[in-house]
């Protein structure tokens, strides 16, 4: 059971890992948006895989719900893409 | 017995090398591309992968022949014995009280910043550090 749950957060970490890579080197930065919210999914898993469901409850609104609404009011007010 | 720490071992290095490659990403992504929008992201990032370093640090293994249990005080009314118990087989809630109040603190900063960059915006036209380095306090 305990390497059950093991092999479970290094799936996700490793998810993580990959959506992180993808929402650096994106030129759109709207796309950037979704990888972040993405990966923060991925770490709502772990933290929930490492026994701490209070820390999902704030997590989740937190970094899945408001992080992206206001980097895409941000978006919104100023430029899309990323130059160079 | 052997071979499942082993295993544990092995998932557990996964894990803690690929949150070190993120933070290297993060750092990466914050020192080196242009846009402002994406070093905010990269902090976010890097934040909480900080976050979940910390949470790490307070986890426990199984006991031996568990199966999964709730980490909350099951057996009512608690007397010394069945918390010296519950105690004895917990995670550490210490990490979990101060990274509840990073998160919120998080959320203030990058709002903070978010405002800032679109000041930047307004004055510069632009969110390319290349370009307003270049600019040297000239308006648009």
């Amino acid at each position: 059971m305990e390497v059950l749950v093991l092999t479970l957060m290094a799936i996700v970490a490793l998810l993580s890992t990959v959506a992180t890579y993808l929402a650096i080197t994106e030129r759109d930065l709207l796309t950037a948006v979704i990888y972040s919210a993405l990966q923060s999914t991925a770490y709502a898993i772990i933290f929930y895989l490492l026994m701490a469901p209070d820390i999902v409850l704030v997590y989740i609104p937190v970094a899945v719900g408001l992080y992206p609404a206001v980097f895409i009011v941000l978006i919104k007010k100023s430029e899309r893409y990323e130059g160079g | 017995m052997s071979s499942d720490f082993h295993l544990v071992a092995y998932l557990t290095g996964i894990v803690i090398i690929s949150l070190f490659v993120n933070m290297g990403v993060s750092l990466y992504g914050m020192f080196a591309r242009p846009s402002l929008i994406k070093k905010l992201i990269a902090l976010t990032i890097l934040s909480d992968t900080a976050n979940v370093f910390a949470i790490l640090v307070g986890y426990r293994r199984w006991p031996p022949g568990s199966i999964v249990k709730p980490p909350v005080l099951t057996e009512l009314p608690p007397t010394p014995e069945r918390v010296a118990r519950f105690v004895s087989t917990a995670v550490d809630p210490l990490p979990q009280a101060l990274v509840l109040t990073a998160i919120v603190i998080g959320l203030a900063v990058i709002i903070f910043l978010a405002v800032i960059i679109m000041q930047i915006y307004r004055t510069y036209g632009t969110t390319d550090v290349r370009l307003i380095s270049k600019m040297r306090g000239e308006r648009r």
